[in-house]
């Protein structure tokens, strides 16, 4: 019995991280991923979940720059490293470029995979600053979306991309 | 949800092989591997996450060989200068493998091992007459990666073992990859590369169980057709029997006309 007990006893994994410019510091359940950690550790819930199969792209965010899908990622993997989200994108009330494009060129309609897309466009923008129409359709077809047919998402990240250069010009 | 699991973290090669077993698995990006956790496909004491060590990491010359550590990500493959100059197929496979998100966690070590019989990786290492390097405590030794891979999901590699690195001889062979693709791994994936002279080497993935080798003296031996029906498709979502011969085929035909477009070795 007392055996059979200690089996049960849950690893546990310590975090101390940055998250959207915010220093973290959780005690969790090792098998917890980063989704479930942004969501239910931190109520960060801009971060979706759905395919959980790092097919859709809802989940996605950036690991020191890098995209990953929170939802087949280990939330024990972002101990010593730096978490961007959706709600790290837009300061002191101003949206991010790449919101404010999106928004402005109808790249959404319910919105569910919104995060994903502006996360993993930030991630594309920050390797390559002025992609052509093909890099970004490359570059995103890891993320679905159901309600736009994708062309204005395209579009939005183009206007991002301008606005960006102008912005760094 | 994951099933329960503790999380060991080596910092040395040596600590990391004394720790794997059948209980024990080796962890780097988890894309594979967290997924099989996910389905209860695969159940684990213990993640051995390899990520501190520097073993495993790393692109470089060695010699006449082009050596990259188990631990490189697919992104870090595909945009090496090193790997474009000398290895350029292998670059190119890696640039489609998954998506963006899979390129940046997942691994070629991870890839090898897991032996997804959609892998890009496991067919452009093949037409590259590619190694991998295997370390017990018992010691080292050296496979093809063909002669590694035995099945869907089954490789030569123990329990006890770790996948260091993989080497690619140089001067590496020059050709194409190409792929049809409809959802996150290819329907059928041909690698097409020349072979001494006037030899090609053809590399068959991802549509039968383990990639299919051909090597033909001249590349007007190889009969597209002829191939294409020899070939054990596994039908799926993605295509029948019948269907996957008939884009093999294609692949097969499009992968000779792209080869002869490429500059003379």
């Amino acid at each position: 019995m007392v055996s059979a007990m200690s089996e049960q006893v849950e690893s546990l994994s310590t975090i101390k991280a940055r998250v959207n410019d915010v220093e973290v510091a959780r005690t969790v359940p090792s098998r917890t991923t980063l989704a479930q950690f942004l969501r239910d550790d931190l109520g960060l819930t801009g971060t979706k979940v759905s395919c959980e199969l790092q097919v859709c792209g809802v989940c996605s965010v950036l690991v020191d720059g890098k995209p990953v899908s929170a939802c087949t990622y280990l939330a024990a993997d972002i101990d010593g490293h730096r978490v961007e989200t959706v709600e790290g994108l837009s300061k002191d009330g101003v949206l991010h470029p790449l919101q404010a494009a999106f928004v402005e060129n109808f790249a959404l309609q319910c919105g569910f995979c919104t995060p994903g897309f502006l996360m993993m466009a930030k991630s594309l923008l920050a390797r390559n600053p002025d992609p052509d129409e093909a890099e970004i359709k490359e570059y995103l077809d890891g993320n679905i979306c159901r309600c736009t047919g994708y062309e204005p998402i395209v579009h939005a990240v183009q206007d991002a991309a301008r606005r960006m250069q102008q912005e760094s010009a | 949800m994951l099933p329960p699991f503790a999380i060991r973290r080596p910092t040395r090669l040596a600590d990391a092989i004394a720790l794997i077993n059948d209980d024990c698995v080796p962890y780097w990006g988890g894309t594979e591997l967290l997924l099989a956790m996910k389905m209860g496909l695969l159940r684990a004491e213990a993640l051995v996450d390899l990520k501190a060590i520097a073993e495993l990491e790393g692109i470089r010359r060695e010699g006449d060989s082009l050596v990259i550590g188990a631990g490189v990500s697919h992104d870090e493959i595909a945009c090496n200068d090193l790997v474009r100059e000398h290895a350029n197929l292998l670059a190119v496979a890696e640039a489609t493998v998954g998506n963006a998100r899979v390129r940046a966690q997942g691994t070629i070590g991870g890839n090898l091992c897991f032996a997804e019989p959609r892998s890009d990786v496991a067919t452009a290492l093949i037409a590259l007459d590619a190694t991998v390097r295997l370390i017990s405590a018992e010691g080292a030794r050296t496979l093809s990666v063909a002669e590694f891979i035995l099945g869907p999901y089954w490789t030569q590699r123990e329990s006890t073992e770790l996948l260091v690195d993989v080497s690619i001889p140089l001067p590496a062979a020059v050709g194409v990859y190409l792929k049809f693709q409809t959802v996150e791994r290819p329907t059928v994936a041909v690698a097409a590369v020349r072979r001494g002279v006037a030899g090609v080497r053809i590399v068959i993935g991802a549509v039968s169980e383990v990639p299919v080798v051909l090597d033909r003296d001249s590349i007007s031996e190889v009969d597209a057709a002829a191939v294409a029906a020899d070939i054990e498709p596994i039908p799926d979502l993605t295509g029948s029997v019948r269907y996957k011969r008939h884009v093999t085929e294609v692949y097969i035909r499009r992968a000779i006309k792209g080869l002869n477009g490429v500059g003379n070795v």
